[in-house]
């Protein structure tokens, strides 16, 4: 952790609380998050990154903590910083009503900005939804809304934009056509990208760094590469023997499976679901917690 | 974060529409009025014959003599008269006529009209009491005047508009108002909060001011065209009488629906689903709308009901659209009306605000 703020970082965190009652949702968290970055939060279900991310965004005022974002401070006056950054929500609906390009030309009002339909126009493209900017938000798919939710984010033209768990509830054809968009913002119009997200493919795959959050704290934070190198292992072998099911990570897949038949062969006996598969998060966050992975 | 026009214009007509899109809100602004006008207009309508009154005799001071020539005016009303006030009073009492008018001299030198009806028919009672207070608020006004018997005069040739659809029309305006703006709001904030828009709204920078600013607007555009074609559509399907005043009842009409908007948004703010905000705006605005003489006058209606349709806001606008649209009354006599509906918006937003939330209740 430096111990001074980086005055090119796009988001600086120290300290980060908020407390619900007795229930610590978010626990001290410190990390920055350079201009240009992808940026990941991943954790499963509860472990507070929505928190953490809304108090970032300015819509939930932390307990104990600092945070700056683009050089100024969240709070107490979020809506400054707030003109600056693009949001999408974890649930975001929408005025029904409306299509998805007057929903896109509203918002560009909102922010006071001139040639709200080219604007409209050029967000839709971003999320490739050109086709459907005469539909109401209702009668999208529900890939198709978070590209819209997407592109609200995006029609101000913000330095950084905020994903929450954006292609939670999509299938996997959906999901892999967004984080097409999502990695699009980030490396064409060099947006800095900040997502938080339970699946550890998505990390791995759209984020430079990622932060693993589990019970209100971050319990590593590095790139995926990284993070992985640091298990001391390349692999898991995992088999099932008359004792029970064994999962061991390793640096030597090869000798540790050779050890594995040699010793069933000694003593005569089969072993069952032999598998041998690279270290991924999966495992970095099972080393970290002692838990499985749940997504 | 300040106000702008350009803004506040374009999220107006975002939100008109939104409003106009969506079906529901359209019928219960303009289609459920014209249908519950034509209801009524045909059941109690000019063709329906109002009743038989008889007047007991002698009517020989000037107001009374005036309200009983008003009456002979009124469509679909038989005036008779009878030798005397027990005579009147047996025969509606032996159901030969359905009503009759006494005039009794009092201490100070006034008159009072006593109106005998029968309990059998509530409903055509009803309808009678309607027509002869009418035509006694008539003549009081027109006493108010300078010279008495020309402004009778003027009065007279308008009488026509007692008309039981003439005085239903202006109420059925003031309710479509009110259902329009306290359904409309409540439910949509609730909604809007409940799905997170509102929270969504947060992260940008229009103010919350503006936003509602714009959706104020949006309601009252509204409320003027429920105004405009309603009493076209009375205008031409039962021929009602608009009076040359009738634009004043658009500043009224203003006033009413900023006011049932501040009931809607105090509503919206202080429950948390959209299932109780219906049912919170229903229980609110039913018995409004019997209590506060949009079907039938409140003159005719028990004295404590009187009493509380004066404290209901939908009483002032019913009275102040009839008074502008109908009876040919002018700006300033329905200020005390637009007055009220300020007053009690003022309020009403007052505890909107203090209740108001941006987050679902968790």
């Amino acid at each position: 952790m430096p111990a001074r703020m980086d005055a090119g970082a796009a988001i600086e965190v120290q300290g980060l609380t908020k407390r619900y009652g007795s229930h610590v949702a978010v626990d001290s968290v410190s990390f920055s998050v350079r201009r240009g970055e992808a940026f990941g939060i991943l954790g499963p279900n509860g472990a507070g990154k929505t928190t953490t991310l809304e108090m970032i965004e300015g819509l939930r005022k932390p307990d104990a903590g600092e945070i700056t974002v683009l050089g100024e401070r969240v709070w107490p006056d979020p809506r400054r910083i707030q003109a600056r950054i693009g949001v999408q929500l974890q649930t975001t609906s929408l005025f029904d009503m409306l299509t998805a390009k007057e929903l896109l030309e509203l918002f560009a009002r909102f922010y006071l900005q001139t040639d709200a339909a080219g604007r409209a126009a050029r967000a839709l493209a971003q999320v490739g939804l050109d086709a459907k900017g005469g539909d109401y938000a209702k009668n999208l798919s529900g890939g198709q809304q978070q590209r819209l939710a997407i592109a609200l984010a995006l029609v101000h033209d913000p330095e950084i934009v905020f994903l929450d768990e954006p292609t939670t509830g999509l299938d996997p054809q959906a999901r892999r056509n967004l984080w097409d968009v999502i990695r699009s913002i980030n490396q064409e119009h060099g947006k800095t990208v900040v997502l938080t997200t339970h699946y550890l493919e998505e990390a791995e795959v759209l984020c430079e760094r990622v932060a693993i959050m589990d019970e209100s704290r971050i319990v590593a934070l590095d790139t995926p590469a990284g993070l992985i190198a640091a298990l001391d292992a390349d692999a898991r072998v995992s088999y099932t023997d008359s004792a029970g099911d064994h999962a061991v990570y390793v640096r030597d897949a090869q000798a540790t499976v050779l050890d594995v038949l040699e010793a069933a062969r000694e003593k005569g006996e089969t072993v069952q679901n032999l598998a041998v598969k690279g270290a991924d998060l999966e495992d970095v966050f099972l080393s970290l917690t002692g838990r499985e992975y749940r997504e | 974060m300040s106000l702008n026009f350009g803004r506040l214009l374009a999220t107006t007509v975002a939100q008109l529409r939104m409003t106009f899109r969506r079906r529901i809100t359209l019928f219960w602004s303009l289609v459920f009025p014209m249908i519950l006008m034509t209801l009524l207009g045909l059941l109690f309508g000019r063709s329906v014959n109002a009743g038989d009154l008889v007047v007991a005799r002698p009517v020989t001071a000037a107001a009374p003599r005036a309200m009983v020539t008003a009456l002979e005016h009124t469509k679909g009303l038989t005036v008779k008269t009878s030798p005397d006030a027990a005579t009147a009073v047996k025969k509606v009492k032996d159901g030969d006529e359905d009503a009759a008018l006494v005039f009794v001299r009092t201490s100070d030198g006034s008159y009072a009209a006593r109106l005998y009806t029968s309990n059998t028919s509530a409903t055509q009672a009803g309808i009678l009491k309607g027509i002869v207070f009418g035509a006694a608020d008539r003549v009081s006004i027109a006493a108010t005047g300078s010279p008495p018997a020309l402004q009778f005069q003027a009065l007279s040739v308008d009488s026509s508009s007692l008309d039981y659809i003439d005085f239903l029309l202006p109420g059925i305006v003031a309710l479509s108002i009110m259902i329009s703006a306290v359904i409309g709001l409540a439910t949509v904030l609730v909604d809007w909060r409940q799905r997170g828009i509102l929270r969504r709204l947060k992260l940008t920078p229009i103010p919350l001011a503006e936003f509602f600013a714009a959706r104020i607007a949006a309601s009252l555009v509204v409320a003027v065209m429920q105004v405009v074609v309603l009493l076209a559509f009375g205008r031409i399907v039962f021929g009602i009488h608009i009076s040359s005043t009738a634009w004043a009842g658009i500043p009224v009409a203003l006033a009413g629906c900023l006011c049932f908007l501040a009931m809607g948004f105090a509503i919206g703010s202080t429950v948390s689903n959209p299932e109780t905000g219906d049912a919170v705006s229903n229980v609110v605005t039913n018995p409004m709308m019997f209590l506060s003489g949009v079907f039938f006058p409140v003159a005719a209606m028990p004295s404590f009901v009187q009493v509380i349709a004066r404290v209901l806001p939908l009483y002032y606008l019913a009275n102040g659209l009839r008074d502008t649209t109908v009876r040919g009354l002018s700006l300033t006599h329905v200020a005390g009306d637009i007055g009220v509906l300020l007053a009690a918006t003022a309020v009403l937003a007052a505890v909107s605000l203090r209740t108001f939330r941006w987050e679902p209740r968790t």
